[in-house]
């Protein structure tokens, strides 16, 4: 440095200003990345994810839906969507010209669209396009097709509150195609890709090879025809009594398949956008009401089973005036003196108060719970009702009474059929359920639905005593006369119970759930009947209103299934069969399997000579692998007997 | 020439933060190139070799030459930059480079050094008053800058033209100005700020407007720092790892290369990375001021000082813009960012730097 130019202090003064400057802009820097990086960074990682995650949906052939005998209800067709590239596109004007009449898209709209700042937009998605028509789009610039699978429904609002529908981009949304989703869609998978600041989608998974395997296909245990019947009868009904809605249910009491299940109000799953939500719901799954007089065929069942009335005891039935504590019960009609018989014949409210009276509570309580009352049933549907039975400690003074002749509790219509189905099928409750099987691609059953027994409620000799009763209902006298049938004994019960009003308490007053339940041929059921209509105007009688609609589905579908009334070869119900040893009291059985006649036994330990009597014994096949005791079997213990084919039993 | 002293006394210190800044440059250059402009980073690497023998030229060669070719090495810069509107080629509007064949020139970056060195010897032969620098004294170095600012503010290149200001009133403060004229021109140039505005062209008031408030258009003129403050804060505290940046590779940032490329620094290497460049950076300005202050002569302090003055206005004005504390200015960041010119330049003005701070006790 030149020396004594200046005084050296203010020299240093001024080197240690600007190292300070550039010292404190050092600082601010490393302020900052600590405010961006570490304060901020997780909204600002945020943010960077938002702009270039792109999740793109490869969808598979979501799989078919079939009736019991293979018929379509649900396919997947293969349709065109149009999509354009805006920023490829040279004149919006002449494109949207041309796109407008073969999409049906307005010439403003399908321009604004195509002036998008947007790498990619869809003009329009699942659209059917003419050969000609798909010439013209794929040779506009900047405009293409994409092959999508659209769901079709081709027998339209037939089912469909069963089978349900589905979103846009392939997800059930409701029904089957809800709860069987992950199986109908397969193993299709959602890739994660990148896009740049373009729009250009940047897949880092190669699609070709991780092509995801088409959806399964669902075979329910419903019939097309069956439900056909069934939706056109209910649908006469609340049209001609002008009603809110109904349901009808048909179910094999053998098995606890479910053969049709009617709802109206219904929708069409094509077009589901036109219908109110509440057509979406399966009425006859997901909503209770309370069953009425239906309901006092489960009270005689467990005072049967309890041994403490006969069909002959007679009641009092009070002459249409019976007082307990505050409350006054009516009947419809006045009577004197009836038998059992006649009780549930002429559905009279106070004798069937004085056998709740005689059974008492605990044990009505334990038979409703018993028969799957206040307990999901475990359909395979979605938002299945659970209903409600109040525990018998909180009944007050009266609910012994109501809920004998069926007030008080609230059921759902799937819970009710199978309950009667027990008493059709000689004790057994079964699972209800609508899938019979799901089968892969190549036609491999992945899995197969059995019957399975919930539990036995009532002794044979039970079911088979209250069935005569039963029958009765719809004779000559009875309030189901409307729902006899020429050819057949019809066992039933009608049901005429007002509806709650949710409003001020107490019930509605004029708006009654019309029912009408039961099981035809009476001594050998084939089919087990619910009807239900939901205030009806004018009429309001279940045996009135719904009976008709039970005698119509029975009617057709016993023609249908060709079951003639010489024809007593039905196959199905031997259930009353000396196999079955009895317990006491129509207890609950801990071991359903080893004492349903139709249910595969438990061979687990037995030797091969012992597996083979029992099998001579009920009459099917084995097939034996290996030898020694047995280890394994197919279809396990508890399964129905397949109809073809042996059962496969390792011993080992 | 080379004497064995020379060796004793060179600071490889200095010379390991340079080597260390442009390491990281160029894995960053790879990392944000590689996918989408693989020819990027292949260039650099001759732009590395290039400015490695200049680099080491300007350390060998004694500083005395500098002061004694001034004038040709400052006429030539300006002879440089005129050809520019000659034989320059322009890309996106700007005409800044001249065509070299299979490389491109930037003349402003040299003007850089070209200015200093001048400066330097200017105010180096000066006889300056106690009281410091008088508004006459500013008029003749204020020429020496003004000419060739016009020129590169001409092509236009507004950032090297902030520089070459910045480089000449730091240079001009540290000799000496009066406390009275830094107090009239600052008042000055407030006065004139408005005027000033009216002479932007459009784009560049955006960049000021959206500095102000980048959220009010985040997809227009604050995209860019909006962008920026997303890759930086995105890389967290550990960042996202080397080569799995996104927000530069998809494009969402611009420039991310060249001007913005300590965001996707950043954003790769997270804090901990961006401490670390800080870290090198502040090593470079602190050795800098110390080179500069124990110089033997004069001149090596006045051009220590003007390359520290250069660096470290290029790293604030740089950082200040991609932190979205400063507005949008296309100033590259030293050693990191891609630029062939560029590098060349800041890996001279390191060899200057070495140059002095070596040969600090041989007279």
């Amino acid at each position: 440095m030149k020396p004594g130019k200046k005084p050296k202090s203010y020299f240093k003064l001024r080197i240690y200003l600007v190292t300070g400057f550039f010292l404190l802009f050092f600082l601010a820097i490393f302020g900052r990345a600590v405010h961006l990086q570490i304060i901020q960074g997780p909204s600002l990682k945020k943010m960077a994810a938002k702009q270039h995650r792109k999740t793109l949906n490869l969808q598979s052939k979501r799989g078919d839906i079939f009736d019991r005998n293979s018929k379509e209800l649900a396919v997947s067709v293969e349709v065109d969507s149009v999509f354009a590239q805006p920023n490829k596109i040279e004149s919006p004007r002449t494109v949207a010209k041309v796109l407008s009449p073969i999409l049906g898209v307005s010439f403003f709209e399908l321009e604004k669209k195509l002036r998008k700042d947007a790498g990619f937009v869809w003009l329009k998605r699942q659209v059917d396009l003419k050969d000609e028509q798909r010439q013209i789009v794929k040779e506009l610039d900047g405009i293409g097709i994409m092959k999508e699978s659209r769901r079709y429904y081709p027998n339209r609002q037939l089912a469909s509150n069963i089978i349900g529908f589905t979103g846009l981009d392939a997800n059930g949304l409701e029904g089957i195609e809800r709860y069987y989703d992950s199986m109908l869609k397969g193993t299709s998978a959602r890739f994660t890709g990148e896009k740049d600041a373009m729009g250009r989608t940047l897949v880092y998974q190669d699609p070709d090879k991780t092509v995801p395997l088409e959806g399964m296909e669902v075979e329910l245990t419903i019939d097309k025809t069956i439900q056909y019947v069934a939706e056109k009868a209910l649908k006469k009904a609340v049209d001609k009594y002008g009603a809110v809605g109904g349901t009808a249910i048909v179910m094999d009491p053998a098995t606890g398949e479910i053969l049709a299940m009617a709802n109206q109000p219904s929708f069409d799953p094509n077009d589901v956008g036109r219908f109110d939500i509440n057509h979406w719901k399966n009425r006859a799954v997901t909503d209770v009401y309370e069953p009425g007089s239906t309901f006092k065929m489960f009270l005689i069942a467990a005072a049967l089973d309890e041994g403490l009335i006969k069909p002959s005891n007679s009641f009092f039935c009070e002459n249409g005036n019976y007082r307990v504590a505050d409350r006054v019960f009516h009947d419809h009609e006045k009577y004197g003196w009836l038998d059992v018989s006649h009780i549930i014949k002429y559905s009279s409210n106070i004798c069937s108060a004085k056998i709740g009276e005689k059974l008492g509570k605990v044990q009505l309580y334990r038979y409703m719970k018993a028969f799957g009352f206040g307990s999901r049933t475990g359909i395979d549907l979605p938002g299945e009702a659970t209903g409600f039975v109040r525990h018998y400690n909180k009944w007050s003074g009266v609910t012994l009474h109501t809920v004998s002749f069926g007030q008080g509790v609230s059921v759902s219509g799937v819970q009710l059929l199978s309950a009667v189905s027990s008493i059709a099928n000689g004790g057994f409750l079964m699972k209800p359920y609508v899938v019979r099987s799901v089968k892969d691609q190549g036609g491999h059953v992945v899995s197969e639905s059995h019957p399975v027994v919930t539990r036995r409620v009532i002794s044979a000799e039970t079911a088979a005593t209250l069935t005569e009763m039963l029958v009765g209902v719809t004779e000559e006298g009875g309030t189901g006369v409307k729902a006899a049938i020429e050819d057949f004994e019809v066992a039933g019960k009608t049901g005429t119970a007002q509806k709650p009003d949710f409003k001020s308490g107490g019930y509605a007053r004029g708006a009654y759930v019309a029912s009408f339940v039961g099981f035809v041929p009476a001594k050998n059921p084939r089919l087990a009947i619910l009807v239900t209509v939901d205030e009806p105007k004018g009429e309001y009688y279940g045996g009135l209103v719904s009976g008709p609609v039970f005698k119509e589905i029975a009617e057709e579908s016993l023609a249908y299934l060709g079951v003639f009334k010489a024809n007593t070869s039905a196959p199905n119900m031997e259930v009353e069969g000396d196999a079955v040893p009895e317990t006491d009291g129509g207890e609950a059985l801990s071991d359903p399997a080893e004492l349903r006649p139709m249910a595969v036994p438990d061979f687990h330990g037995k030797s091969v000579r012992m597996v083979l009597r029992i099998a001579k014994d009920r009459a099917f096949d084995v097939e034996v692998k290996g030898s020694g005791r047995a280890v394994a079997q197919h279809p396990f213990p508890g399964a129905s007997i397949p109809s073809n084919g042996p059962v496969v039993v390792e011993f080992r | 020439m080379i004497d064995r002293r020379l060796f004793t006394h060179f600071d490889w210190a200095i010379l390991s933060v340079i080597i260390g800044l442009i390491c990281i440059g160029f894995a960053s250059i790879y990392s944000a190139t590689h996918a989408q402009m693989p020819a990027v980073y292949m260039k650099d690497i001759y732009w590395i070799i290039i400015g490695s023998v200049m680099m080491l030229a300007a350390i060998v060669l004694s500083y005395s030459y500098l002061e004694r070719f001034a004038y040709v090495i400052y006429g030539s810069s300006l002879l440089l930059l005129i050809s520019v509107f000659f034989i320059g080629s322009s890309f996106s509007g700007a005409k800044r480079w001249i065509s070299l064949g299979f490389f491109t020139l930037q003349p402003s970056e040299f003007a850089k050094l070209a200015l200093i060195i001048m400066l330097a010897r200017f105010f180096n032969e000066k006889l300056i008053s106690d009281k410091g620098l008088g508004l006459k004294d500013l008029v003749v170095p204020a020429v020496i800058m003004i000419v060739p600012f016009l020129l590169i503010a001409k092509q236009p290149d507004l950032g090297t033209g902030i520089i070459l200001w910045m480089i000449f009133w730091s240079m001009a403060f540290i000799v000496k100005i009066r406390t009275k004229v830094i107090a009239g021109l600052m008042a000055f140039f407030a006065a004139l700020a408005p005027f000033g505005w009216m002479f932007l062209k459009d784009y560049q008031k955006a960049r000021i407007t959206s500095f102000m408030n980048p959220e009010s258009d985040p997809l227009g003129s604050g995209y860019h720092v909006m962008q920026s403050k997303i890759a930086i804060g995105s890389g967290g505290f550990l960042g996202k790892g080397f080569m799995e940046g996104t927000q530069g590779k998809l494009m969402f940032l611009p420039e991310h290369h060249t001007d913005f490329i300590f965001a996707s620094l950043a954003e790769e290497w997270g804090f901990i990375g961006a401490t670390v460049v800080l870290g090198l950076f502040l090593a470079l300005i602190i050795s800098g001021i110390n080179t500069a202050s124990s110089s033997k002569d004069r001149f090596g302090f006045l051009v220590a000082f003007g390359i520290t003055s250069m660096f470290f206005w290029q790293i604030f004005i740089n950082l200040g813009m991609v932190a979205g504390i400063l507005p949008v200015v296309g100033v590259p960041l030293p050693f990191i960012s891609y630029g062939g010119s560029f590098l060349i330049t800041s890996m001279i003005a390191a060899g200057i730097l070495l140059n002095i701070n070596m040969r600090r006790f041989i007279f």
